[in-house]
């Protein structure tokens, strides 16, 4: 098991972490040109690629596009284009060109958390900085996780069916109070979920490549198979919160499902490939999961010919349970607030990314 | 007092229960408990979560040296969940003499012993007719323990008139109550309807419904406002998830100044009708966790309503009465909210005809958001763990509820 070679403290969080703590009088040793690997018509990409009152002191703006044909190559190899702003969904290809062309290049920023999209054999083996959005979606994904867990506990789809029939049948309820909630992943969006989740008075199981003892958590467990069965069998709710690597690439599924625990309750706002879809809905139909909270797909957008359409114990969203009128914007904002002034004085950036890990 | 039953104690039990007893006749009040919230004033209200730490647990050790008097039970209405008051055992020093739905069959099951307490459950039919009766049928009934927390289905002009009478007496009359118990379950369920709306999942489940992958913003709780009316225990136990989402909690009680020092609420109000408009103003998400009394029925109304932000999504989990059921249909009827949420009727079991059935954008529930496979037994164990112990030694009671006040 590899371990991550990035510095934790350096991780940032939108609800906790103080705003602009930087040393604004460290003077600036050097100078961020940057090439924002976006669309120009996305008016979150706003705050770089036409901020109303300039970018900060020492940056500048080289370029804008969105694919490899709208760039000037060679204007940007004179002028040492040193820094990447990637959000584009198609980036993977022109941020390998990118790279490949351009030897000054010394820093990555992604716009989004996952690495997933532009992952490449080029990218892993860069050896500048490359940071991204982490701890800027968390919370709002913390509240989607106990809701879709509170969906269940209470039987939503039930009582919305009774509405319809006009029924008034009283049924019980479960309490998320003293149940137990495992989370496959434990980054900011594990831990987010953990401190609800501790509110509430579950009781907490995470799974994660180094397992720290954490203050949130019963139990951390290591990144083993074992270790995964074991949280299938003891969580009533299971959490999926983990990055798509070479590593968690399908590491979920029919030998999990097998051995979950009885009237287990799977949420995944990690990334679809982690789980083998196919072996998802199998458990769904034959009941050994109760139900799934599902928003993030193998593919997406999801097929209209998913059976996971119909299947009336899935609780199905568009993968926009993070997608805030803002969120986006609020994530451009970040790097040109945050992490550019870090830069240009030659400060530690912060959400450093492993790129041999994947995340 | 003589006792037909030996009871074999350890030592050291028997050493802790005379410690106890020092105690007791040492401090004129009953014993401080080390409660785990320092905001919670009222030592004598019980709360499942913080009171006890999840197993339940005799407070009071009962020896025969503790013991101060009997307890002869008697229970109206009754079903499985009373089944640990029927079927025992029973704490030291109390039995049950009979059970029974109207005077006659509690005249019937029970001998010359008279009876000094009164276990009332729920179920009990016409229990607001029956419960006068039994008092004046049993003078000698001195505690009655109400197994749910709302007592608006014993309520009546004849309790209200027997309980002031016998205030004045040598006996006055003691009505306890399971306030606590179900609290937590209910704040599940608050939070629960506020992210229903928040992630719009009626529009969520439409789309899947129709196979349609059609991305839409979301709402974040953070950062909103929650408007609590009703500020007891349930109201609190929803304050505090609410802290927990980073939301902003406004609240509203009849005594502001028991919670000046609470930290979940950010703001209390009292009861006065420009407060509850001020609260209307301010909330996203409102709950109302008002019991029904003479005070709250209808305190909810079409002018509150009409106050509220084009957005709030308003969630009932106290009583139906306490609220203008014809003034929030209307409201969701015109639009000019984003929801309701509600457990609690003006009329229970909704008949199919209800106007509520075909109301838009509000989730309805059959009273059941706080029924639980064991809450009822639980709060029986309350009343035979709790309240019959300290009962038994002598102690203060938990949970004491005003009929005049109507909670």
């Amino acid at each position: 098991m590899s371990k991550t070679k990035v510095d934790h403290n350096l991780f940032w969080n939108r609800e906790i972490s103080s705003k602009l703590a930087y040393d604004a009088n460290a003077p600036i040793v050097k100078e961020a040109k940057i090439i924002s690997l976006s669309d120009v018509n996305d008016p979150s990409n706003r705050p770089l690629n036409n901020p109303a009152d300039g970018l900060p002191q020492g940056s500048r703006l080289l370029a804008v596009g969105g694919s490899i044909e709208e760039f000037d190559i060679e204007m940007l190899k004179r002028e040492g284009a040193n820094t990447i702003f990637v959000s584009h969904p198609l980036a993977r290809e022109p941020l390998d060109r990118l790279l490949q062309e351009i030897p000054s290049i010394e820093w990555i920023h992604s716009r989004s958390a996952g690495m997933d999209f532009v992952a490449s054999p080029t990218l892993a083996s860069f050896q500048g900085k490359v940071t991204n959005a982490k701890g800027l979606y968390s919370s709002t994904l913390a509240e989607y996780t106990i809701m879709a867990c509170s969906y269940f506990a209470k039987d939503l789809p039930r009582l919305l069916k009774n509405k319809g029939a006009k029924n008034w049948e009283k049924y019980n309820v479960l309490e998320l109070r003293g149940s137990t909630l495992g989370t496959v992943g434990y980054g900011d969006i594990g831990r987010a979920v953990a401190r609800l989740a501790v509110a509430y008075g579950m009781k907490v199981l995470a799974l994660r490549r180094r397992p720290v003892p954490d203050d949130l958590c019963s139990v951390v467990y290591g990144n083993d198979k074992e270790s995964l069965s074991r949280l299938f069998a003891e969580c009533d709710y299971i959490l999926c919160a983990a990055p798509l690597t070479a590593e968690t690439k399908g590491m979920i599924g029919k030998e999990q499902f097998d051995v979950a625990k009885s009237g287990a309750v799977f949420i995944n706002v990690g990334r679809g490939p982690i789980v083998d879809e196919d072996a998802l809905i199998e458990a769904l139909k034959d009941g050994r999961l109760k139900g799934a909270g599902l928003d993030v797909f193998a593919t997406e957008p999801l097929s209209k010919s998913s059976p996971l359409w119909e299947l009336d114990n899935v609780l199905l969203s568009p993968h926009n349970m993070d997608q805030t009128a803002t969120f986006t914007y609020e994530s451009t904002s970040f790097f040109v607030e945050e992490n550019l002034p870090r830069f240009v004085r030659d400060l530690p950036l912060l959400n450093p990314v492993d790129v041999s890990a994947g995340y | 007092m003589r006792l037909t039953v030996f009871v074999m104690h350890k030592t050291r039990q028997s050493l802790r229960a005379a410690q106890r007893r020092l105690q007791s006749t040492t401090t004129a009040t009953a014993p401080s408990y080390t409660w785990a919230d320092p905001a919670r004033r009222h030592y004598k209200f019980w709360n499942r979560e913080t009171d006890v730490t999840g197993q339940y647990s005799y407070l009071i050790e009962i020896s025969p040296e503790s013991l101060q008097r009997e307890a002869r039970i008697l229970a109206l209405g009754s079903d499985e969940a009373d089944a640990a008051l029927h079927q025992g055992p029973l704490p030291l020093g109390a039995s049950l003499l009979g059970v029974g739905n109207t005077v006659e069959e509690l005249q019937q099951n029970v001998d010359k012993t008279s009876p000094n307490v009164l276990f009332v459950s729920p179920n009990c039919p016409h229990a607001a007719n029956v419960l006068p009766q039994v008092l004046q049928a049993f003078p000698s009934i001195e505690w009655v323990h109400c197994r749910s927390a709302g007592i608006d289905f014993i309520e009546s002009e004849e309790l209200v008139q027997l309980y002031t009478q016998r205030l004045q007496s040598s006996k006055p009359l003691q009505i306890t109550n399971a306030k606590g118990q179900f609290s937590s379950s209910l704040a599940e369920y608050a939070l629960m309807a506020c992210a229903y709306f928040a992630k719009n999942l009626p529009l969520l489940l439409e789309k899947q419904q129709q196979r349609s992958w059609h991305k839409y913003n979301v709402e974040e709780l953070r950062h909103k406002t929650m408007g609590i009316v009703g500020y007891g225990d349930i109201g609190r136990a929803v304050a505090k998830l609410a802290t927990v989402y980073g939301m902003r909690v406004v609240a509203l009680r009849r005594h502001p100044f028991l919670s000046r020092d609470d930290p979940y609420c950010n703001v209390v109000y009292g009861r006065d009708q420009e407060s509850l408009h001020q609260l209307m103003r301010e909330s996203d998400y409102i709950v109302c966790s008002a019991p029904s009394t003479v005070e709250t029925r209808g305190m909810v109304s079409a002018e509150a309503f009409q106050h509220m932000k084009p957005n709030a999504v308003f969630i009932n989990l106290g009583r139906g009465p306490v609220i203008d059921e014809t003034a929030l249909q209307k409201a969701l009827q015109a639009g000019r909210l984003k929801g309701a949420a509600l457990d609690v009727f003006v009329e229970e079991p909704l008949s199919t005809d209800s106007p509520w059935w075909d109301t838009p954008h509000v989730l309805i529930s059959p009273h059941n958001m706080d029924q639980t496979a064991t809450f009822m037994h639980e709060a029986t164990e309350f009343f035979l763990r709790e309240n019959l112990p300290r009962f038994l030694c002598g102690e203060d009671l938990l949970n004491p509820v005003d009929p005049v006040l109507g909670y």
